[in-house]
């Protein structure tokens, strides 16, 4: 069952006199439980793409759906509420609040989220238990970024979307919250659309979608994905 | 290249740039102006008394001078100029609510006047030379008769001259009267030989109807009482008249007196030009100018160089990478900083500026004919002084804004130019000792995210609270003048006065007509008269109160019941004895010294006094006369008297106060502006900082789902703590502003702070008002925040 259906989506910058298509007569459909994997250079429009689904930004043309909701036509504040409920983020510059200490960051969720997941548990899950009351400027990037993943996770979302999520980590690191993004991802059920211009980490997804100029150039199903162990860079 | 930069800068950061000139132009705009006015008060009003001779001394004798008086007088060495003068308030003939001061020198060098229109002065003139104002205000012009009435007489003239005088350059009828009201009281001179013709007519007058009494003819009696007159008696009648000698000398006072006790053998009673209510008031003016151009202005500038601190450093922050790339680029550290100084030069400039006009026409609302002085003072020349030293301080305050900008750059400049692009880094949150409190994990997150931003930014958090509180004080100042005024009146006109007219009798009258008076007004009396308390000049009050037509009021402003065995010393007075210690006065052109026990302390409305009853002036043997009979009666019901030298209407009294209060209104509107465009710009230019800082956490909790209005809520929610607390803070530091306020503007009268709870009310209302309004004018711009584009830079 399709979780992401996109038909005909355009997104069209304008700066003055130019006009620049970050997003180009896109069709795309993303089954739900699977790990998909994003790839192209820079400027290829995937995360447009990941903006739109995340409901960042809206389409200039087509639609989305996503659960059945078309989410190209929300207001704000229905935008907000998709947001709350149905995806969580996870950028590769963390985001987190650095005012609030690890376990607060977690619990902000509550604030929006109706179904949301135990903080504490979720910390658990990332292995932080241990680090909770620290700021995140008292943490290093990776445990920085496991903190982002126990916030995305903890509003127990439909729609896991990663941008880079690796992209300022160090390979070693980089395989840790791997496992820990599919391991928490897999073990409540979600989908997982990850961005990257990372080859390698293409290998551990079910679904490949390459984009380039603003067009999807292919959408490859992988029957038996690498593990993430065998994952380096 | 780098100065279109700065211009795009300034564009790009137009909230911060157009705060600080307005901070700048407000503050140098307040300090030039409240400077200026002092500095003009003292220069126009000192060419005045310069121009009309004003007199340095004015002594003063019950018994009149002699010419014999005033040659020993002038014969002191230092001496340079002096004469008999005469001013005595007389009524209008036809018109018992106008008065005027009659004034009369024999020599035309001491306490003169300018000559606006007519004829010049002449001393054997027959002519009046009247104020020009009054004359303006009452339809008078040159030419036009006027009869006075004096002691009984009439004093019948044309007005020859329209004139302004230094002698009332503060046109006051009495101590009671606060503003002049050139409506109802004015001045005239009249020559010294019109005296003599007035005195002469009252004499032979005075012979004829003896004479007549005698059972001489009217005929004979009035040609027999011409012949009678004689020079001598003329000259002894002129001796009692004239009971003043006004005198131009560099002396001091102490030594004065000692000269004058050894010429003339008498104590008199001198009064330098410093405690002379014209020359007093308005070098009080002048120092009430300095006290407000030395705290308001302060504040107002401290506020813009802190709101300048902290912005520049944000700014620089947040050029940081620029600076890294023009450094990189190779532009030495010297143009860089030469490039950022130049921002808070360009402040500075443009600031002082337009600070320099506004501070002209603050200046000019207060020292101007049509300004609010214009009432006040009457004088010809109006124009606008500035104090020397405004012009570094100005000079100054534009190279601090452009050092505060240096500063905040240099600190950014440490390192190599890699460092340098290196964006801003925070400082690592740490956990305060309240945060680590067990409570404090239970506030919701809201409270928590906010107060952990205030820690954060601990400068930004403390120029808002700066703003804040500085907005409430001048509220707080303001309106509680307002109020403190509207009760000192209402004190003057229902808890102390309680008649209908006040009836001023003349100098030396006789204690039984004067009693024979009090029987038929049915009044109450009192006596003032000048005494030395340790060397300084107080008045004695003695008081016959027993009917209740005036009160004497206790620091609570409660009537008191004057007991016999003592008196009672005015509060600012109140430092000489302690209630049950003794004092010792002597009256003035006597010997005598008197010893009294202090029985209590009571609020004078105007004078410094010492305050007794008469029949304790009975007891000690004080001598006094009657100064004033307090009736039920109306004006126009007292028949005219040689013993009454003028008679006030309370309303009168109290609507002469009318003009003192829109001054007060025009200064209340004024600090009410400011206050409101301080909390604005103070509050909205760190607001925008804050959010332009939180915009990245913001993006964030826009991602994560929450609502703009939520995000909004989270933000105002900051202001009203920060209101708060400023209130909290500001509310009694606006109470002590405006002690100090009372004191320094207003320290001739004994004025108790009475704040209504309107005052209170507006005050806070206003303040949250201006922060919400604020706090609701920044959250806006969260609506519009890009979440994309804030979460692409990393921290």
């Amino acid at each position: 069952m399709a979780i992401v259906e996109m038909k005909n989506v355009s997104r069209v910058y304008v700066t003055g006199d130019h006009e620049q298509r970050a997003l180009d007569n896109v069709d795309l459909s993303i089954e739900k439980g699977k790990l998909v994997v994003v790839l192209g250079p820079s400027g290829a429009g995937k995360s447009t793409l990941l903006n739109i689904l995340g409901g960042l930004d809206s389409p200039t043309d087509g639609t989305v759906k996503v659960d059945g909701y078309d989410i190209s036509k929300l207001s704000n504040d229905e935008l907000a509420e998709y947001r709350a409920e149905k995806v969580g983020f996870v950028f590769q510059s963390y985001n987190l609040i650095p005012t609030l200490t690890v376990f607060e960051n977690v619990s902000l969720v509550k604030e929006i989220s109706k179904k949301a997941l135990d903080p504490v548990e979720m910390l658990d899950r990332v292995g932080l238990a241990d680090h909770m009351k620290k700021f995140p400027s008292g943490l290093s990037g990776g445990e920085q970024q496991r903190v982002s993943i126990a916030r995305a996770l903890a509003k127990n979302p439909d729609i896991l979307l990663c941008d880079e999520p690796t992209g300022a980590l160090d390979s070693e690191t980089g395989v840790v919250v791997l496992k820990v993004l599919l391991n928490m991802a897999r073990s409540y059920g979600k989908t997982i659309i990850i961005v990257t211009h990372n080859q390698n980490i293409a290998k551990i997804a079910d679904v490949v979608i390459r984009v380039k100029n603003g067009r999807i150039r292919s959408c490859e199903t992988q029957d038996a994905p690498a593990a993430v162990e065998e994952v380096e860079w | 290249m780098l100065f279109r930069k700065m211009l795009r800068t300034a564009w790009n950061y137009k909230a911060q740039f157009i705060s600080m000139i307005v901070m700048m132009t407000l503050g140098i705009g307040v300090f030039l102006g409240f400077n200026m006015e002092w500095k003009t008060i003292e220069y126009d009003t000192s060419r005045f008394f310069d121009d009309t001779n004003y007199a340095d001394y004015r002594l003063y004798s019950e018994t009149g001078f002699t010419k014999d008086d005033l040659e020993k007088i002038l014969s002191i060495n230092g001496v340079d100029a002096a004469t008999r003068y005469l001013s005595v308030n007389l009524e209008i003939k036809g018109d018992s609510k106008k008065a005027l001061a009659l004034d009369v020198s024999e020599n035309y060098t001491v306490s003169t006047f300018t000559l606006m229109s007519g004829a010049e002065y002449d001393e054997k003139g027959d002519g009046i030379w009247l104020s020009d104002k009054f004359a303006g205000l009452n339809g008078i012009a040159l030419g036009d008769g006027l009869t006075l009435e004096f002691q009984g007489m009439e004093i019948k003239g044309e007005v020859a001259g329209l004139i302004k005088a230094g002698e009332h350059m503060i046109c006051l009828a009495d101590s009671n009267q606060v503003m002049p009201d050139f409506n109802t009281f004015g001045y005239a001179y009249i020559s010294p030989a019109k005296l003599n013709a007035v005195l002469r007519e009252k004499l032979i007058n005075g012979i004829a109807d003896e004479m007549r009494e005698a059972g001489i003819p009217d005929e004979a009696a009035a040609r027999q009482a011409e012949e009678a007159l004689t020079d001598e008696m003329l000259e002894q009648a002129a001796d009692k008249v004239f009971s003043q000698v006004n005198l131009r000398s560099g002396m001091e006072k102490a030594e004065l007196e000692k000269a004058v006790k050894e010429k003339t053998g008498k104590t008199l009673m001198i009064v330098s030009k410093d405690d002379h209510v014209v020359y007093k008031e308005a070098m009080g003016e002048a120092k009430e100018g300095k006290a407000m151009g030395s705290i308001l202005p302060v504040l107002f500038l401290a506020i813009a160089v802190l709101t300048m601190v902290t912005t520049m450093h944000r700014i620089a922050t947040k050029e940081k990478t620029q600076i890294g790339v023009l450094k990189a680029l190779g532009f030495k550290d010297g143009t860089i900083l030469r490039h950022y100084s130049l921002y808070g030069l360009f402040i500075g400039a443009v600031g002082a500026a337009l600070g320099s006009v506004l501070g002209y026409f603050v200046c000019k609302a207060v020292m101007s004919e049509n300004g609010m002085m214009g009432t006040y003072f009457d004088m010809p020349d109006w124009t606008a002084d500035t104090p020397a030293f405004c012009y570094p301080v100005i000079a100054g305050t534009v190279l601090l804004l452009a050092l505060i900008s240096f500063l905040s750059v240099r600190a950014q400049l440490k390192g190599t130019a890699a460092d340098a692009l290196r964006p801003y880094t925070p400082k690592k949150m740490k956990r305060s000792i309240f945060e680590k409190l067990r409570f404090f994990d239970k506030l919701n997150f809201a409270t928590k995210w906010n107060f952990r931003d205030l820690m954060r930014h601990k400068s930004r958090f403390t120029m808002t609270l700066v703003g804040i509180v500085g907005c409430l004080i001048l509220l707080v100042g303001g309106l509680g003048m307002r109020d403190t005024m509207a009760g000192f009146l209402d004190l003057l006109d229902n808890g102390v006065s309680h008649y209908a007219t006040k009836v001023n009798i003349v100098e030396n009258t006789d204690l039984e007509k004067a009693s024979k008076l009090i029987a038929d007004l049915d009044g109450d009396w009192e006596s003032y008269s000048g005494v030395s308390l340790d060397g300084e000049t107080a008045t004695l009050d003695i008081v016959h109160n027993d009917k209740g037509r005036f009160s004497v009021i206790d620091k609570n402003n409660k009537n008191i019941d004057l007991r016999d065995d003592g008196v009672y010393l005015c509060l600012r007075l109140a430092d000489k004895a302690k209630i049950g210690e003794y004092i010792e006065f002597s009256p003035y052109g006597g010997e005598e010294t008197y010893r009294v026990k202090v029985v209590g302390y009571n609020r004078s409305i105007m004078t410094e006094s010492i305050t007794m009853t008469d029949t304790l002036a009975d007891e000690l043997g004080v001598g006094y006369g009657v100064s004033a009979i307090y009736t039920e009666k109306l004006s126009n019901e007292i028949p005219s008297s040689d013993i009454i030298s003028g008679k006030q209407d309370k309303r009168q009294l109290m609507d002469s106060f009318s003009s003192f209060v829109q001054i007060m209104d025009g200064m209340v509107f004024i600090l009410v502006i400011a206050a409101v465009i301080l909390g604005i710009v103070v509050l909205y230019n760190l607001g925008v900082m804050s959010y332009v800082e939180r915009s990245k956490e913001l993006a964030t909790l826009k991602v994560l789902g929450f609502k703009s209005r939520k995000i909004g809520r989270l933000l105002i929610s900051q202001n009203i703590w920060l209101t708060v607390i400023g209130v909290v803070v500001g509310l009694p530091a606006g109470l002590g502003t405006l002690q100090w306020m009372i004191s320094a503007l207003a320290s001739e009268y004994e004025m108790k702070l009475m704040l209504g709870p309107l005052t209170y009310t507006v005050s806070i209302l206003l303040t949250f008002g201006v922060s919400l309004i604020v706090g609701w004018m920044v959250a806006r711009k969260n609506k519009k925040i890009d979440m994309v584009e804030a979460l692409k830079t990393s921290e």
